[in-house]
């Protein structure tokens, strides 16, 4: 049988909402899910959820943290669901579903659109993010002499007689 | 068991319908002692006459404008209740949720909030396991949680002690501002899978400008506020840079905005600084991503 892992980076919500349209799209797939280990108690209640892996992590999905139970595992397909249409402020995960060993990679968007995308996109866009990061970080740098010099006062000054 | 007063409050504006089936759904909540507030935001579409209509039985309080979260502390006040339930005009708990709640609040004196697992109205009974044998809780080892307002049950007494919601923060941020204060107390929050709330979780609400603007801007007065200094100056740099970042990714300005607003309005909360222990500011588990709001 095929494999197939969901990251679970949106809500219970949504998720309850983008199965139904993932188990259309792969059926005969054996589907796991990987979500922090809060999450655990609250996606076995899926009847559709085959196996669940805990991402032991406090953070959100980065590509250092690997999960030791999946690291050997081949999957057919891994989605990323994103809580808007384009996928924008997702990169993490997907640059995280690198770290995967996959033969596709989808993502699966708030309205249960799913489209492939390949590690290609995802690392090109990882160049491009690069680019934002760096502005952000020059912006930041600049900011943060402001902000040494007039938060610790202004902190001081709000708290609380 | 003796079953205390629970109070549900709810808040709304301009939701008749989803008010409706919300309030038409607690009627069928299987607990007795039961007290419904609904604080309306001067909603101009109907929905104060239906409940006067249709819910005779529910305490309505009405507001002159649309005041945000601060309505929903007018109905915390009013609240008679040992225990508040909070929720939103499109959530509501399933029949046995209060039931169970006041069982896990009476036997555990230290549990300040009880998180309920709020799912999809519209598609969580499709796709849930019939024959799920249900948790006690929810265990995370090594950090803690905030918790979700369309469904959550807090300690009145404790409520009152927190200072209720933030107010000034008008939307978003206002659970983890509860949240922190609660746990510094050193009270549990804890969620519980066998304690469901269904919410109406639409894309189409999501449109808008404000949610980003908002859940930015009170991230950063959420961490002026609760986060001993050292941390809060690390933090507010992470969250300069998101603002810079994603304002880039996202070609949009919205964050930019926020942040500004946050810097030129922090005299909003003055005198609301109250930092929490370091423990707990570090523990409690916030992702701070600014973009989880933005639709497009």
């Amino acid at each position: 049988m095929k494999k197939l892992l969901i990251i679970r980076s949106i809500s219970f919500q949504q998720l309850d909402m983008n199965i139904i349209e993932i188990k259309n799209k792969f059926p005969n797939h054996e589907i796991y899910l990987l979500t922090h280990e809060h999450g655990v108690s609250l996606a076995e209640k899926y009847k559709d959820i085959d196996r669940i892996i805990v991402y032991d992590y406090k953070e959100s999905f980065k590509y250092r943290n690997k999960v030791e139970s999946i690291r050997h595992e081949v999957f057919d397909a891994v989605i990323v669901p994103v809580n808007n249409i384009s996928g924008l402020g997702f990169y993490n995960v997907l640059l995280y579903s690198l770290s995967i060993k996959a033969k596709k990679r989808y993502l699966c968007n708030l309205i249960s659109d799913i489209k492939e995308i390949s590690a290609f996109s995802i690392l090109s866009l990882g160049l491009k993010n690069l680019i934002y990061s760096f502005f952000s970080f020059v912006l930041t740098l600049i900011s943060t002499l402001f902000l040494i010099l007039f938060l610790p006062l202004k902190l001081i000054q709000i708290e609380r007689q | 068991m003796l079953y205390p007063l629970v109070s549900i409050v709810s808040l709304c504006w301009n939701r008749k319908d989803d008010m409706y089936e919300s309030l038409k759904r607690i009627r069928e909540i299987e607990y007795e002692n039961l007290e419904v507030i609904v604080v309306d935001n001067d909603s101009t579409d109907g929905t104060i006459e239906m409940i006067e209509r249709e819910f005779p039985e529910v305490k309505l309080i009405k507001m002159y404008k649309n005041l945000g979260i601060e309505a929903y502390n007018v109905g915390f006040k009013n609240a008679k209740g040992k225990y508040i339930v909070i929720i939103d005009d499109d959530s509501f708990p399933k029949k046995d949720a209060i039931k169970k709640m006041v069982e896990k609040f009476e036997k555990d004196e230290s549990l300040g909030i009880v998180a309920f697992d709020v799912r999809n109205f519209y598609k969580y009974d499709d796709i849930k396991k019939t024959d799920y044998e249900e948790k006690n809780g929810v265990e995370e080892r090594e950090y803690l949680m905030s918790f979700n307002g369309a469904g959550a049950g807090i300690r009145k007494d404790l409520f009152e002690k927190v200072g209720f919601y933030p107010e000034e923060f008008f939307l978003y941020f206002n659970e983890p501002d509860v949240a922190i204060k609660v746990l510094d107390l050193g009270y549990k929050i804890k969620y519980f899978s066998d304690i469901v709330s269904y919410h109406k979780f639409s894309p189409k609400n999501r449109v808008s400008w404000r949610a980003p603007f908002y859940y930015t801007r009170n991230a950063f007065w959420f961490i002026w506020k609760n986060y001993p200094m050292k941390l809060a100056l690390k933090t507010t740099i992470k969250l300069v840079y998101s603002c810079f970042y994603y304002s880039l990714e996202q070609k949009t300005n919205i964050y930019l905005k926020a942040m500004f607003s946050a810097f030129k309005d922090i005299n909003r909360i003055k005198g609301k600084r109250k930092p929490v222990r370091l423990e707990i500011a570090e523990n409690l588990r916030i992702p701070f991503y600014l973009s989880f709001t933005f639709y497009r």
